[in-house]
């Protein structure tokens, strides 16, 4: 008798839905990967970035997606290190995302050098100085530790577990998780600084420039706060469109409200964390620089002070307050919609921390520099996506992801 | 300055552009294309997408007719001492590979274009957008490879570059020193191309530590200033211009501030060692 | 099997171990870190010992930078300037810094052709120099067999020098009286000189010892004259020179002026004389010079007893608050202008005001240059004076036959010297206007073109290039494939002026006797020839006395010869300045018909015979157009970042310019905020200009130092020759002015062009 692909006891679609929804996902990545190619062959003549742009689109998703992919070191730390065990209902998949959003994170980081076949020169020439040195190193540790994580998940599969080779191994495996949880909540706490390190340190840009403690910027603390406030809401977030398109229940309603409110006050930590940065920057930092407020805000197409307050109060403290209200969680067109603005918030938060530095003029006889990312940037972006789509569709299919499933589904 | 520090081989090449000498002709952008092998293509209107170590801007008073000035500020690398003037200089301090790095005998930021990988988070710091990713593989069309000079690498598509203070013309320099025997290398041994090229002598280069040389009385001058000076990146290209206006186009003021109130601590010239 | 922790942790970290300790990783990263960098595409420049060469640049029209460029393995590696050269004391500009590109470029034609296609589509066939020169030959010799000799034209970009003269000398031989030199803007100034003096020469203004400058239009830092010299002496090399500009647009020079005077365009000559009156008025002119040395100043009376007006009487229809009135410019203005010319101890008025094919033409000039007089710093230490032709180049005389005495008797194409303008040397402008007038057979027979690119230069260019349409034989000998040579019928390519020998006479605005020694740095890289060399087997092979006249091997047997005296410390040091050379004293210095300076300029041709007509005065131009239908007035404007004249801005340079001048293949004009408000246009707009010439599409950039009303193109753009890295980018300002004779001179007033403005 031959042993099934698909875990015992949970119902799958046909394979030929299964067939038709790769092959859209697969169509997408295609698009994706003929923009990568281009922009290996050609170089990055095929993006729109320029000389006042050396950091664009693709460097803000890089932020994003590790900040998005913030659910994996969250969620591994309240359940390996607080003990939140009911979470092992949902680690699994927020591991998977955690690997899908850190691969994507390395190979939009191959696509963004200059010369990627030297890319390898971060780690053998490393700069300690360097906060990419710190990202580059923590980035790819962790999705090493991501990786050794999620093999165990990919060794359950019934055919794969039936070789006691395999069996043995992944058992091990599990055994010694909470050690690589532990460094990867570890490796994660520093990355996910050192992004927010990456445009805090730059003296020379007095819109990202923060102080700090030591050698560290305000922005690094609050980017490894922010993380983990909207990492558990995008694993939620996904995990809830997957039970949307499977058309079943994955993972119990109890699991989403107390991450929703976890994240809420998480959120609302670093909603006041970020608002006192901000009031020092605008008050001390960048007039001894020279600048007013304003100077950054007006006078230019996209980057009027509307963005602002969309970060701090539509998609800040707006979500947070519903989230840590028991009334908001529980209605659930209002938990989704607040984690749905929060991870807008941060994704805005990564994007002016980026893109928005490289916009505003330093020398006073200079203009805004504006940006246009072109379709090959925008198809490399979107690429993980489909990777992501794909990954998931085989994980969920193939590998038993969600304990609660039987449980919660006890007709199939 | 005492003797014997005059005597140190610790040096901080510096430029002093005079913007009341400056007429805008663009010699030393074309001098400096010519000395550093810097590529060309047919459209260079983009100039956010061009390569120029050195870049001229014409600023205006914004008043209208015809009491209207102009203006011309040249810009190369500031080849910032950074915050401490310790050689953190914003694009350095980055790099993740050290493909840029503080010559701590000279002052001078260096490039190393087969080491850089590209990822640009130098020109993401540096305020003066002295830096330039080469978008394309260079091409030099008919024979005009002939030209360029072997002092100078060619750099490939991918990497960054900027103005080095024309470094292989200190080293010519020093190694004649070298071999006569000399420590000291004479102030008009070493001019970078651009300064040489300059045909209203609007800019003078040396060392800001060496009392005789001509730069470091210039930048001691009370017309003397640096762009962006509140920004701490402690530039050693120093300007002068006698015009209030221009002063004000140099740096960021808030309201009520005026030119002047804010020549800060750091222009006291220290060495780093 | 059973794993335990150990076994599982052996086998992980085992594994890892195991594939680092074989060779296989690190020789990959190894070989990848190599070939990265060292893209076998990017070339790798030879290296070898520099040796610098001396030589003196030719390559703009007012040319003659001495220059020393660094060669490398015979080839030429960057060009710097020679500091101890008298004209430009080391410093050259960016074109000049730029020649290297020209030098090794893709523009450069490669060995003489013949055209293949129609004229202008650019097909060419290869042939040798023995075709190239028998085919002009047989055509020459053609036209002399049917008594046209003086259907043959020569275009030059000089006059002056050892190529020059051998090209007079060819066609005198020949038989033609048609030796034209290219247009420029010292070409009424020139004539001002010899109305006013009576002496022919190039124009020197000491600028290094003046220490008052009024500059009607001549834009002394945005390429003047000899660019290099200009930035050399100004500013002021530590001195300070009060430099007052008059322009109407905020250029460069105005920029570094201590003042600037925005005049309405045109109307410098009144400014002038206005100037001039309150000198005359207030008693502050020179009074030795004018009592003792000057003609015309008072009324006179002629031989007949007729009288005249005089100069000082002329002034009074210039007071003050009229000029005012005509150019815009505040009457205090005016005065203290007028006192502080007056009362410095070197003052010095240049004109040579933009759009070059003259303006007020000769008066304009005539009017400036009596400022000179009035505080006499004419042959003085900070002021003007003229340097005469160099003598070197006199030889044996020559003898010609009688086809070529009666083709020299023939009237001038261009009408230069003729009646109709008698004073006039050279009127490249009037020249497709006399194709198009004759009946019958283009009175050009044979066009050679050599130093100069008409079909770029000349106004309303496609006029001219339909006049040139009607030219039989076109024979260019340009280096580059430019405008000109692209329209001709064969090329005979000059050598690169970095691969040749040539002399180089006193430049245009240098006050001293110079000849500069243009040397080969670098062997010809083409099959190219010197076009001394051609014309001397030109004549070789036509025989007879043409042969005779040049009985020279080749043209540096030739060049050494002419210039026996001074070769050695040509060869040694590059230059050789007359140091006999001192301006002759006031007493001397006069060959008019009276001895003296002429305010009244008895030899000026005057058809209307009225004193006015014949003393400098302000006369607006006619400029064709309806102003109602085209209320704006195009300006041209030069920049130093864009050559603008015959040779094309080379890639260097274009990276130089700014994007509000040129942005992807779009030429932006100029317009004062205030003007484009009233006309609806915002910076960038794209716009079409008109203008009686034609027209081109552009955009529109705001610029406060504009005057209001006027539009500014820079000139040197709109190319559609050279190569793909020059041509095409915006439009060629030429093609849109138009042409009109000055009576009496001939040379072109129309400095501008009404225009209008709508949106594209
Ligand atoms: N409307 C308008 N018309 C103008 C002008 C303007 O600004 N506006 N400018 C006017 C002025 S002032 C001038 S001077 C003319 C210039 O116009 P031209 O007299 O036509 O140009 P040149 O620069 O004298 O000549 C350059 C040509 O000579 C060749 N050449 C380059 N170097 C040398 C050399 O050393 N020797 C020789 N024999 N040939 C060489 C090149 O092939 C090139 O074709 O244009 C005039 N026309
Ligand atoms: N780079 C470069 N330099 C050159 C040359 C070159 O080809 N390239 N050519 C050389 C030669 S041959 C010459 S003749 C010189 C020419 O040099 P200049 O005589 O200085 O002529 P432009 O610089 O063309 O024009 C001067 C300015 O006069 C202004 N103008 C126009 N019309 C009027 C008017 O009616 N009144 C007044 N007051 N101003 C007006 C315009 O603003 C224009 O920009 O340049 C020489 N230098
Ligand atoms: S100007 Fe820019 S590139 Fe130059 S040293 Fe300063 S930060 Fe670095
Ligand atoms: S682009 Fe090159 S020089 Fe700049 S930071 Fe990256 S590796 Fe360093
Ligand atoms: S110093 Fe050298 S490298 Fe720097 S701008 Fe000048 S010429 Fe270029
Ligand atoms: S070469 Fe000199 S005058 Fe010309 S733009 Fe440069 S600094 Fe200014
Ligand atoms: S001004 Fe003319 S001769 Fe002098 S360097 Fe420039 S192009 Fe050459
Ligand atoms: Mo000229």
């Amino acid at each position: 008798m031959t042993t099934p692909a698909i875990p015992e006891g949970v119902k799958r679609c046909s394979t030929g839905k299964f067939a038709l929804g790769l092959a859209v996902a697969g169509a997408v990545l295609l698009w994706g990967v003929y923009a990568m190619f281009l922009v290996w062959y050609k170089g990055l003549n095929q993006t729109g970035m320029d000389n006042a742009y050396g950091f664009a689109l693709w460097i803000w998703a890089d932020l994003a997606i590790i900040a998005f992919g913030g659910g994996a070191f969250f969620s591994g730390f309240l359940t390996y290190i607080i003990g939140r065990k009911e979470l092992k209902s949902i680690i699994n998949y927020a591991v998977i995302i955690g690997v899908i959003c850190y691969s994507s994170a390395l190979l939009i980081l191959g696509l963004d050098v200059g010369q990627p076949l030297r890319g390898w020169f971060i780690f053998w020439h490393a700069n300690v100085h360097s906060m990419l040195t710190e990202v580059a190193f923590c980035l790819s540790l962790y999705l090493g530790v991501l990786v050794i994580e999620f093999i165990p998940v990919v060794l359950e599969n019934p055919k794969l577990d039936r070789f006691r080779f395999i069996h043995h191994f992944s058992h091990n495996m599990h055994e010694v998780m909470a050690v690589f949880a532990a460094t990867g909540v570890f490796l994660s706490f520093f990355h996910q600084g050192s992004l927010g390190g990456v445009a805090g340190v730059l003296y020379g840009r007095p819109f990202s420039f923060r102080e700090g403690l030591l050698i560290w910027p305000w922005t690094f603390f609050l980017f490894t706060w922010s993380a983990a406030a909207v990492g558990p809401c995008v694993t939620v977030l996904i995990t809830w469109l997957t039970e949307k398109i499977a058309g079943k229940k994955l993972v119990k309603q109890e699991i989403f409200r107390m991450l929703g409110k976890i994240s809420g006050w998480m959120l609302l930590t670093y909603m006041i964390a970020k608002i006192a940065d901000t009031w020092y920057w605008a008050a001390v930092t960048a007039p001894s620089k020279g600048f007013a407020l304003m100077d950054f805000y007006t006078n230019n197409p996209i980057y009027g002070i509307w963005i602002l307050i969309a970060e701090l109060v539509v998609c800040g403290l707006v979500p947070a307050l519903i989230l840590i209200s028991r009334k908001g969680r529980e209605n659930n067109f209002l938990l989704a919609g607040a984690m749905i603005l929060a991870v807008i918030g941060i994704g805005i938060n990564r994007w002016v921390m980026i893109l928005q530095v490289m916009a505003a003029p330093l020398l006073p006889f200079q203009d805004w520099y504006m940006y246009m990312p072109t379709w090959q940037e925008i198809a490399t972006t979107i690429l993980p996506i489909a990777y992501g789509t794909i990954l998931i569709m085989l994980a969920y299919r193939y590998l038993p992801i969600f304990p609660q499933e039987k449980e919660l589904n006890p007709g199939s | 300055m005492t003797k014997q520090e005059q005597h140190t081989s610790t040096k901080r090449y510096g430029m002093v552009i005079d913007l009341d000498r400056c007429t805008g002709c663009g010699a030393c952008m074309v001098a400096c294309y010519a000395e550093n092998n810097v590529p060309f293509s047919k459209d260079e209107s983009d100039k956010m997408l061009t390569l120029n170590w050195i870049r001229v801007f014409k600023v205006d008073n914004g008043k209208p007719f015809p009491d209207t000035e102009i203006c011309y500020i040249p810009k190369p690398c500031m080849q910032c001492d950074g915050e401490h003037m310790d050689g953190h200089s914003p694009c350095v301090s980055v790099c993740p590979a050290v493909a840029t790095d503080y010559d701590h005998l000279t002052g001078i930021v260096s490039q190393i274009y087969t080491r850089c990988f590209g990822c640009r988070y130098c020109m993401a710091a540096c305020p003066y957008h002295a830096r330039k990713f080469n978008w394309w593989d260079p091409v030099w069309p008919a024979e005009m490879e002939k030209y360029l000079n072997p002092d100078v690498s060619v750099r490939m598509r991918g990497v960054v570059e900027k103005c080095s203070f024309c470094y292989h013309r200190y080293q010519k320099a020093r190694n004649k020193a070298y071999l006569e025997g000399r420590d000291e290398v004479y102030e008009d041994e070493y001019q970078p191309a651009c300064v040489e090229a300059c045909p209203t002598k609007a800019i003078t280069f040396g060392d800001l530590l060496n009392p005789e040389h001509q730069v470091y009385k210039l930048s001691k001058s009370r017309k003397a200033f640096r762009l962006l000076e509140k920004l701490n990146t402690n530039p050693k290209v120093y300007y002068m211009t006698s015009k209030k206006w221009v002063r004000r186009k140099t740096d960021n003021y808030i309201e009520n501030e005026s030119p002047g109130e804010t020549r800060n601590s750091s222009k006291t010239q220290k060495a780093s060692h | 099997m059973k794993i335990d922790r150990r076994c599982f942790l052996s086998f992980v970290i085992g594994g890892a171990l195991g594939t680092a300790l074989t060779p296989v990783p690190w020789k990959l990263t190894d070989d990848i870190a190599i070939w990265t960098q060292n893209w076998p595409w990017t070339p790798v420049p030879e290296e070898g010992p520099s040796i610098y060469k001396k030589s003196v640049c030719t390559i703009c029209s007012g040319g003659g930078c001495g220059i020393n460029v660094r060669t490398i393995k015979g080839q030429a590696k960057k060009i710097e300037g020679q500091p101890d050269y008298p004209v430009n004391r080391g410093s050259i500009c960016p074109l000049g810094i730029s020649a290297t590109q020209h030098l090794y470029g893709p523009s450069r034609i490669q060995s003489p052709l013949k055209r293949a296609g129609k004229r202008g589509e650019g097909r060419w066939e290869k042939i040798s120099w023995d075709e190239a020169i028998s085919t002009v030959s047989e055509k020459l010799s053609a036209l002399r067999n049917q008594k046209k000799p003086h259907t043959v034209t020569c275009i030059a970009g000089s006059d002056r020098g050892t190529v020059a003269y051998l090209l007079e000398r060819f066609l005198t031989a020949y038989g033609s009286p048609n030796f034209i030199r290219a247009l420029s803007s010292f070409d009424a100034y020139e004539l001002a000189f010899s109305l006013t003096q009576g002496q022919q020469g190039t124009l020197g203004y000491d600028l290094a010892n003046s220490d008052f400058i009024v500059s009607f239009g001549a834009e002394l830092m945005d390429g003047w004259g000899t660019a290099g010299q200009m930035f050399s002496l100004y500013p002021g090399n530590g001195k300070k020179s009060n430099l007052v500009q008059v322009e109407p647009r905020l250029s460069d020079t105005a920029a570094m002026a201590n003042q600037w005077i925005a005049a309405k365009p045109g109307t410098e000559s009144a400014l002038a004389l206005g100037i001039a009156h309150v000198i005359v008025r207030d008693n502050l002119y020179n009074k030795n010079f004018i009592n003792n040395h000057c003609f015309g100043f008072e009324d006179w009376e002629d031989k007949n007893g007729k009288a005249h007006q005089g100069y000082r009487s002329l002034l009074r229809q210039y007071p003050p608050a009229k000029v005012a009135e005509t150019t815009g410019i505040d009457k205090g203005t005016i005065e203290s202008l007028a006192r502080g010319f007056a009362r410095a101890k070197r003052p010095v008025a240049i004109g040579g005001r933009g759009g070059h094919l003259a303006s007020g033409g000769l008066d304009e000039a005539l009017a400036v240059q009596a400022l000179n007089a009035l505080v006499g710093n004419i042959n003085q230490p900070g002021g003007v004076v003229v340097v005469p032709e160099p003598d070197y180049l006199s030889w044996s005389e020559m003898k010609t036959d009688k086809t070529a005495s009666e083709g020299l008797r023939q009237p001038r194409i261009d009408e230069a010297g003729t009646d109709k303008f008698p004073n006039t040397r050279f009127l490249l402008n009037r020249i497709p206007e006399a194709i198009n007038r004759a009946k019958g057979e283009s009175p050009i027979q044979a066009l050679l073109v050599t130093g100069g690119n008409p079909l770029y230069t000349m106004p309303n260019t496609e006029a001219a290039k339909k006049a040139f349409d009607k030219i039989p034989f076109i024979a260019s000998f340009s280096t580059y494939m430019d405008e000109t040579a692209q329209h001709a019928d064969i090329l005979l390519p000059n050598h690169h002026f970095l691969e040749r020998y040539e002399d180089v006479p006193t430049p245009a605005g240098t006050p001293t006797r110079v000849i500069g020694l243009t040397r080969p740095v670098v062997k010809p890289r083409f099959d190219t020839l010197h076009i001394g060399d051609v014309i001397i087997r030109i004549a070789g092979s036509l025989g007879g006395f043409i042969g005779q006249a040049f009985p020279w091997k080749n043209y540096q047997e030739f060049l050494k010869q002419t210039l026996s005296k001074q070769w050695e410390t040509l060869e040694k040091q590059g230059y050789w300045v007359d140091s006999e050379f001192i301006p002759p004293r006031w007493a001397r210095a006069f060959n008019t018909p009276s001895g003296k300076y002429e305010f009244y300029p008895q030899e000026r041709n005057n058809p209307s015979g009225k004193d006015t007509d014949a003393l400098p005065g302000f006369r607006p131009a006619d400029l064709p157009g309806n102003p109602d239908k085209m209320p704006l007035t195009l300006l041209p404007y030069s920049s130093i970042r864009i050559a603008g004249g015959a040779v094309a801005n080379p890639p260097f340079m274009t990276k130089t310019v700014d994007a509000d001048v040129i942005r992807n293949n779009d030429i932006f004009v100029e317009l004062n905020p205030g003007t484009a408000k009233k006309l609806g246009f915002s910076e960038g707009d794209a716009a079409i200009l008109k203008t009686p010439a034609g027209e081109a599409r552009v955009r529109i950039h705001l610029f406060e130092g504009l005057m209001p009303g006027l539009v500014a193109m820079p000139t040197g753009l709109g190319r559609n020759a050279f190569s793909s890295y020059i041509a095409g980018k915006g439009a060629n300002v030429n093609a849109l002015l138009a042409d009109i004779a000055e009576p009496g001179s001939g040379l072109n007033k129309a400095w501008a062009s009404r225009a209008s403005l709508v949106k594209a």
